[in-house]
Formats: structure tokens, C-alpha cells, sequence
């Protein structure tokens, strides 16, 4: 049998690891609940939501992910260092023939992973609870139809791979406050303190144009624009979406990285 | 000329953080096949070192090599060799003690886990709670899956920093015995870090003492150890002799009276048995006869002979 190489290796102990929390499990539960509750409440939040299946599903991304998914995703990546480093598995696993860049990429993929099956479950579940109430057809209005059930499905699943992109620079900055702060809780604390922090007050200060997490529900808003028939238009802002997000995540992902690589990890 | 080369060998290596110098020019070598010790108060450097080996503290000057091998140019190479266990053992407390071994396994690319995970399981002495939880296990036997972690992959060189922490006197007595004896059948290298002076002392060949983050002392235990462990406490069956008739006898440097029947005494080039028997032929009846066990600081100050390195 052909042996892995490390990074491989470290990826499969991550989730390993990962599959035997209890976080990961909660956070999956959690969203499920938070679509339940939005399937039972979503024609008294949103009449776009109730336009058909499409803008149903997208309704009930957007207010999972603006929210609880977003919290779950920085918690569990907030996680990923501080925890190992706060109680010495770490120093366990790399007094072993791995570099630390390797092990820095086994967890950066795992924190993506857990996004990935986080967003999948949310999707699921929307669907789902979609087809009991609506249809996944053609968008029409009074005239005909607007975007047939074929041209639908492409934009959506454009938007769906959009909308990892800044999903993927929130797990770079959790990433990254996980290797600057040891203690777990603190960790936790200042990623979701970060965020709202910055979501509160960047009108304020004038930095919205240059904050990622503005762009998480983005998709999710075109997507809305579509299932009711609207003329939407995914660019330019799409690229300053792409631009903010990809950057964001590189220097995050740099920085932790390169703060991880230096750290004495004594005591 | 393809002489073997060093277990481990350190080459004038320091470490400082912010103002305090850690580890200051250090150097030592240890041949392979030896269980050496690396002893020091709490705060001499000792661990600094030792987390320096795997590279978990960067080196701040100088060169460490394993086998030959310099950690810095190829450090994968270099690891390969080695098990290692720094300060209390961390595991995954949601995991059972086999599965925090099959983690670490895997990372070591082992041909047979399984087959080599039981074996050592069965050395340490965990089989039966192999399945349970770490967080259920009591403090030795965390030490005890640390060393199996360590010795996971047949390294060749083992550095263990103060793997009796915690442990019973019967187990410290247990692991050091088993490791002694691995060190006989299998060649292995041992470095063995410890504030206690008795355990290095009953275990290892060659030790090196540290205070500082400088190396005060090096050598065969037998060199360094035992000389500064020839003082005695005697008991008396019966009257004890005059403290100040015995101080002047040749091969005694000092005599202390502890307790009426008790005395302390302090040889000079001579042994215990000498004692013994020129008490005996001087019709004293010794109940006991016991070396006192020197404190680390007491020790520090006979090899350095200066107050301020207590």
C-alpha cells in the first residue's frame, strides 16, 4: 500500500478527531433547528420566500449563515489551535517527522471541510423543507416565464460556490485568531467578538467597503433576486466580493501561518 | 573513516526569552546505547533543551544533531529516529489511550499499528484500559501511555522530560526499570530529564547537571554523583561514640550529633564499609548505617562550590 504523505496523514487525524466532538455534531443539530424554524416562520419573514422553492432556499441560507452558521464556522476554526496549544497535544503531534506547515494546511482543509458539511446540511434540509411547501420550476410572472427551471439551476449553483468564498476567509480568520490566542475560550471569544464588532461599527468608520463578512449573504441576495423574476446582476460587485474574500483569506491564512511557524511552544 | 556518530550531540546551544537567557552555550554529546540524565532544579533550563530537540522551542545559536543529523537542515530525518515526551504528557482526553497511540501512529507512517500499538500497550501495562477514556486516567497512567507514545515507531533515541512526574514510587521505580532495561536489549538511547538526584542516579550511566542554562557538570554518574553521597547517618545500639575523638580520625571530615544514639558523618576518601568496620572494632554496636541522601541544592553547591548557584 502506497503511504500517504504527511499532510494527508495529519488531514485524516483532524478529522478523526473532528468525527469524535461533540461541537461539530451540535453546530450540524443547531442549523438544522435554525431551518426548521425558518421553514415554520418564513411567510411571515419574507415574502420572497414564499415566491417558490428557489427563493425559499435562498431566504433560509442567507438568515442561517448571516447568523448561527457563521458563529458555528469561527467557533469550530477558533478551535482548531487554541485548544491543541492550551492543552500540549500539539507539542505531540509535531515532535514527529511533520513541518508545521503541514500541520497548519491539515487544519486549515479540516476547518474548510466542517464549512463545506455545514453549508451541505443547511442546503439539505432547506430543500427538503422546500419541496413540502413550494416547487423547484421555472421562474414566471405575469408574462411567461421569466428564467426557465434549467437556467435557474445553473445560477444557483454559480451562487452556491460563490457563497463559500467569504464562508472561506471567516475559516482563515478563525484560523488565524486560533494560532495568536492559546486559551480556547478567549479564542472563541475574540473571533465572534471580532466579527460583531467589526459588523457594528464598520458603516461607522467607514471601512464596510473593505470588510469580506459583508459579501457572506451576498449570494444568497442575488439568488433572491432570481427566484422572484428580477433582473440581477452579479457583477462587479462579484469581483470586489471575490477580490476581498480570496485577499482576506490569503493574509490571514499567511499571517497565522507564519506567526504558527516561529511560535516556541513551551509551556 | 565512518566513526558511529553521537546519539545526540548539542553544539554551543542557546535560547533566550526577552531577558532571560535560557539556555546559554550548552553543549553535551551522548553515545548510543546509553541512558544518560539530564538534571537541574526546576527553572535550570532543563525542559528549554529538550523542547529545542523536536524543534517545539526554536534554537536560538548553535546546532543539534541526531545521529549526525543537524534538526535544522533536515529535520524529518532527523525526527524519524526519535520518541519523545515533554513535560506532563497531553493526549485527547475524548479519546481512549489506543486511539490517542493510533493517532500518533499514523502520523509515524507505522507498517503494523495494531500489532505494535498492543505490544506496547502491554509493556506499559494499559491493556485492560486500553478502550477507556484518557480523561479517566489517574496521572501515572498518563505518564505511562506518554512513554508508549514516545517509544511508538522503535526509535533510537528516547528524550523524556521528568517521565515519573506524578507517579507513585512503585511506578516511578517500574518505568525506569523498564526503560533501563530497553536500554540493554535493544541499544536504545536514552535522555532523561529530572530534578530528582536519586533516580538518575540508580539509572542511568552518564549525567549531565545544568543550572543557569549552563552546564555545570558532566560525566559517568559514578564520577559525579556518588562522590558528594558519602555522608552517613549512624545509629547506635547503645552508646555512641565522642563526636570530637571520631572527627579526628583519618578518612572522617566531619561528625554531627543528631539524636543521643545518633550521629552524622561525613567521609573523606573512604566508604561506608570502612566505617562500619572501624566502628565495630572500636566495640560501637551500629544499628544503622544509611548515606544520606543529599538535596539538589546542597548538591549544587559542593560541584560549584558557590552559594549563589543553589
Amino acid at each position: 500500500m502506497r503511504k500517504l504523505s504527511a499532510p494527508l496523514l495529519l488531514l485524516r487525524n483532524e478529522i478523526s478527531k473532528a468525527l469524535r466532538r461533540k461541537l461539530p455534531y451540535f453546530g450540524l443539530f443547531a442549523v438544522t433547528v435554525l431551518c426548521l424554524v425558518i421553514y415554520a416562520a418564513a411567510d411571515q419573514l419574507s415574502q420572497a420566500s414564499s415566491a417558490n422553492a428557489w427563493g425559499y432556499v435562498a431566504f433560509s441560507m442567507l438568515l442561517v449563515f448571516n447568523d448561527l452558521g457563521l458563529i458555528f464556522i469561527i467557533v469550530f476554526a477558533a478551535l482548531l489551535f487554541s485548544e491543541e496549544t492550551d492543552s500540549g497535544t500539539i507539542r505531540a503531534t509535531l515532535a514527529a517527522p511533520v513541518h508545521r506547515w503541514e500541520l497548519y494546511l491539515a487544519k486549515a482543509i479540516t476547518g474548510l471541510l466542517y464549512m463545506l458539511v455545514l453549508w451541505s446540511v443547511a442546503l439539505l434540509v432547506s430543500i427538503v423543507l422546500a419541496r413540502i411547501r413550494y416547487h423547484f420550476g421555472a421562474i414566471t410572472d405575469a408574462f411567461g416565464v421569466v428564467y426557465p427551471r434549467g437556467t435557474v439551476f445553473r445560477i444557483f449553483l454559480l451562487g452556491f460556490v460563490l457563497s463559500w468564498v467569504p464562508l472561506a476567509a471567516l475559516v482563515m480568520y478563525g484560523l488565524f485568531i486560533s494560532t495568536l490566542i492559546r486559551s480556547p475560550g478567549a479564542a472563541v471569544a475574540v473571533g465572534i467578538g471580532t466579527i460583531y464588532l467589526i459588523d457594528f461599527t464598520k458603516h461607522l468608520v467607514g471601512l464596510d467597503p473593505y470588510i469580506f463578512t459583508r459579501y457572506i449573504g451576498y449570494s444568497w441576495q442575488i439568488l433572491q433576486l432570481v427566484a422572484q423574476g428580477v433582473d440581477y446582476q452579479w457583477q462587479p460587485e462579484i469581483w470586489r466580493m471575490l477580490t476581498l474574500s480570496i485577499g482576506c483569506a490569503v493574509l490571514a491564512m499567511s499571517a497565522g501561518a507564519a506567526l504558527f511557524q516561529w511560535r516556541d511552544l513551551n509551556g | 573513516m565512518n566513526a558511529t556518530p553521537p546519539a545526540l550531540s548539542l553544539e554551543n546551544v542557546s535560547k533566550r526569552f526577552g531577558h532571560v537567557q535560557a539556555v546559554e552555550q550548552l553543549s553535551l554529546e551522548i553515545e548510543p546505547g546509553q541512558m544518560a540524565g539530564f538534571l537541574g532544579p526546576n527553572g535550570a533550563g532543563k525542559s528549554t533543551t529538550l523542547f529545542m530537540i523536536p524543534r517545539l522551542v526554536r534554537l536560538g545559536g548553535g546546532h543539534i544533531r541526531i545521529f549526525g543529523v543537524d534538526i535544522e537542515r533536515d529535520f524529518k530525518t532527523a525526527i524519524r529516529s526519535v520518541g519523545v515526551m515533554v513535560e506532563a504528557p497531553a493526549f485527547y482526553e475524548y479519546l481512549s489511550g489506543r486511539k490517542n497511540l493510533e493517532l500518533s501512529a499514523r502520523i509515524l507512517s507505522i507498517e503494523s499499528p495494531r500489532r505494535e500499538i498492543d505490544q506496547i500497550l502491554d509493556r506499559i501495562g494499559l491493556s485492560s484500559r486500553q478502550h477507556d477514556r484518557v480523561g479517566s486516567y489517574s496521572m501515572g497512567m498518563k505518564q505511562r501511555l506518554g512513554v508508549g507514545r514516545a517509544m511508538l515507531g522503535n526509535p533510537r533515541l528516547l528524550i523524556l522530560d521528568e517521565p515519573t512526574n506524578g507517579m507513585d514510587p512503585e511506578g516511578t521505580q517500574e518505568i525506569l526499570s523498564f526503560l533501563r532495561d530497553q536500554v540493554r536489549a535493544t541499544g536504545l538511547t536514552i535522555f532523561i530529564s529530572s530534578h530528582l538526584m536519586s533516580e538518575i542516579e540508580e539509572f542511568c550511566d552518564s549525567v549531565f547537571v545544568i543550572n543557569h542554562g549552563r552546564l555545570v557538570a558532566s560525566g559517568a554518574v559514578r564520577e559525579i554523583l556518588k562522590p558528594h553521597r558519602q555522608i552517613l547517618r549512624i545509629t547506635f545500639r547503645g552508646q555512641a561514640p565522642d563526636i570530637e575523638s571520631l572527627s579526628r580520625c583519618e578518612g572522617i571530615s566531619t561528625a554531627e550529633t543528631i539524636a543521643q544514639d545518633t550521629l552524622e558523618v561525613t567521609l573523606a576518601q573512604r566508604d561506608s564499609a570502612w566505617l562500619n568496620q572501624y566502628l565495630l572494632s572500636r566495640g560501637f554496636q551500629v544499628a544503622a548505617l544509611v548515606p544520606k541522601q543529599r538535596s539538589l541544592k546542597e548538591f549544587f553547591l559542593a560541584i560549584t562550590g558557590e552559594k549563589n548557584h543553589a
